[in-house]
């Protein structure tokens, strides 16, 4: 049985709304896991708190980047769709 | 033997010694399991050290300066393992150094005893029925449920002392709740007394009562209940792909060119979800991608909804399943990366592409926060998917604790109002909605990997992650 060709999807409206929804849990838990492996070092190498500091600076460093990079592919999404 | 075998041998030791390892340090300690690992790097570096001086010497241009070179080199490796070897067995757990160290001997082993097996008479008259096969498996699977408890089981004495010390405890909490389950509306017997026989019953809050918690409350000394509630959640989450399994065998096993039943109900759900999923990543990509995505939220989606069903539990709402799918995940999308990159690419991206001075100055920061950017996925995953559902089980629990208590007034024996019946039509919504969500972000997770320009970013043929 073979299927008969798909037509080419367009629903970058739903790749769109994918894209948003992965932001929030991102910026939550970006600095969390930043934090908790931090401390964790922290633990290993008895310099608490110093390290869970810093992971969680690192944290909401790479959340906000997490989010810009989606952002942009976002806006490029919303670009393309305009142009059609 | 061919050397192809010695390097199928070498990729499964691999493979097991990565997972062994894992388990070991998991388990018995970081030490332990990078002995285990150690222990079988060591003696396949040696294996392969052997098959060069074999090969060199015994191959067809062997005697010629070539070949030598090659010998002198494998003796002189070998050597320097022997001399690693020391070190390590001065320095690592002895036990697991050995058991990685025997690692590839027992691959090779179990390959030939396989390849025996699979050549035999016994083993093509067995497989040639299908019916014949699965009984074999059954009675496999039937001898290793009775097996693997006993092997499981602690010394008598300390079991004895374990199980009563925590079976009593369980038993006074589940008294009561048990006399009103009933009347609450069936499914939902006993909110409070889930855990019977296992040790961390007491904590947290507790769901409904289940089969495998009532019959580890029931045999509370046998070992087989103990093994059957140490791992309720993976058993469940083993039932339930083994009902998806049967239900895909029933609807493909004779395929017609104009469906119906099973098969029609089947197919609209793979192709629903195969437009579903094309839609986000793209044609080019739907038919790498969908197996494994479609899988994923079929599988999530019926291990949500597994726990509406009375006397069942949904395997998602234990966080090790949720993290194990995030797991999975994770790795897949890497390992996009990875082939999309190849591995200096890769190591590239995660240090920012550095091509200057101050792009090289600022490689040590950006490579945690790329780390961290990835381990944040699969952990958001994992924890949307456990709170929601575990968040869901709790609702339902407190609602069928407030149906049984708000008719608590009455004298002797009386029904619960069902005040659950709503939120269970809310658990149907929610179980769908998290299943496709979790099946979203994968998704999305896996086109961030992918290169722009297969979306039309002509403009942007760099990959997802250079920027």
């Amino acid at each position: 049985m073979t299927d008969p060709p798909r037509p080419d999807r367009n629903d970058s409206g739903l790749r769109s709304a994918g894209l948003l929804l992965a932001i929030p849990t991102l910026l939550i838990v970006s600095p969390l896991v930043g934090f908790f492996l931090g401390g964790a070092l922290d633990r290993w190498l008895k310099t608490s708190p110093w390290i869970g500091l810093v992971g969680l600076a690192l944290g909401f460093v790479a959340a906000g980047r997490e989010t810009q990079k989606i952002y942009r592919r976002y806006l490029n999404e919303e670009d393309r769709s305009k142009r059609r | 033997m061919g050397l192809e075998f010695l390097n199928r041998v070498r990729r499964t030791t691999l493979i097991a010694g990565a997972v062994g390892a894992v388990v070991m340090a998991t388990y018995a300690g970081p030490w332990t399991g990078l002995a285990l690992a150690a222990g079988a790097l060591w003696s396949l570096l040696n294996l392969f050290a052997i098959e060069r001086l074999v090969v060199a010497l015994t191959g067809r241009d062997r005697g010629t300066p070539a070949t030598v070179k090659a010998a002198g080199w494998a003796i002189a490796g070998m050597a320097l393992l022997f001399a690693a070897g020391a070190l390590l067995l001065a320095r690592l757990p002895i036990p697991a150094l050995l058991v990685g160290f025997g690692l590839p001997f027992a691959v090779l082993t179990l390959k030939a005893a396989s390849s025996l097996l699979l050549g035999s008479r016994v083993w093509r008259a067995t497989v040639a029925s299908p019916w014949r096969a699965a009984l074999v498996v059954a009675t496999v699977l039937v001898a290793a449920w009775w097996v693997v408890p006993g092997l499981m089981q602690r010394p008598a004495g300390a079991q004895t002392a374990a199980t009563t010390e925590h079976a009593a405890p369980a038993e006074l909490a589940a008294a009561p709740a048990d006399e009103h389950a009933a009347p609450a509306g069936g499914e939902h017997a006993a909110p409070a007394g889930e855990h019977g026989g296992a040790h961390s019953e007491s904590k947290g809050p507790q769901k409904f009562a289940n089969v495998i918690t009532i019959l580890a409350r029931a045999f509370p000394d046998a070992g087989w209940a103990h093994f059957l509630h140490e791992f309720e959640a993976v058993i469940y989450a083993l039932f339930v792909a083994l009902i998806l399994s049967v239900i895909a065998f029933l609807a493909s096993r004779n395929p017609q060119m104009i469906p119906s039943g099973l098969q029609n109900v089947v197919e609209a759900l793979v192709e629903g979800l195969y437009d579903f999923i094309a839609g986000i990543i793209g044609d080019r990509h739907a038919a790498r991608f969908v197996p494994f995505l479609g899988t994923l939220g079929i599988y999530i989606w019926f291990m949500n909804l597994f726990g509406i069903i009375p006397f069942m539990d949904s395997p998602t709402s234990s966080l090790n399943v949720t993290f194990a799918l995030g797991l999975i995940v994770f790795l897949y999308a890497q390992w996009i990366g990875l082939r999309g990159l190849g591995f200096v690419g890769y190591i590239d991206h995660l240090l920012g592409q550095p091509r200057d001075v101050t792009g090289w100055m600022l490689a040590p920061l950006m490579l945690p926060i790329h780390i961290l950017g990835e381990l944040a996925k699969p952990i958001s995953l994992s924890c949307r998917l456990f709170g929601n559902i575990f968040g869901e089980d709790m609702l339902l629990v407190a609602f069928v604790s407030l149906g049984i208590t708000s008719m608590s007034f009455l004298p002797g024996w009386a029904p619960g109002l069902p005040l659950q019946l709503p939120f269970l039509f809310l658990a149907l919504l929610t179980s769908t909605l998290q299943a496709a969500v979790f099946m979203v972000l994968a998704t999305i997770y896996f086109l961030l990997m992918l290169p722009h320009d297969d979306h039309g970013h002509e403009h942007e043929a760099q990959h997802a992650h250079s920027h």
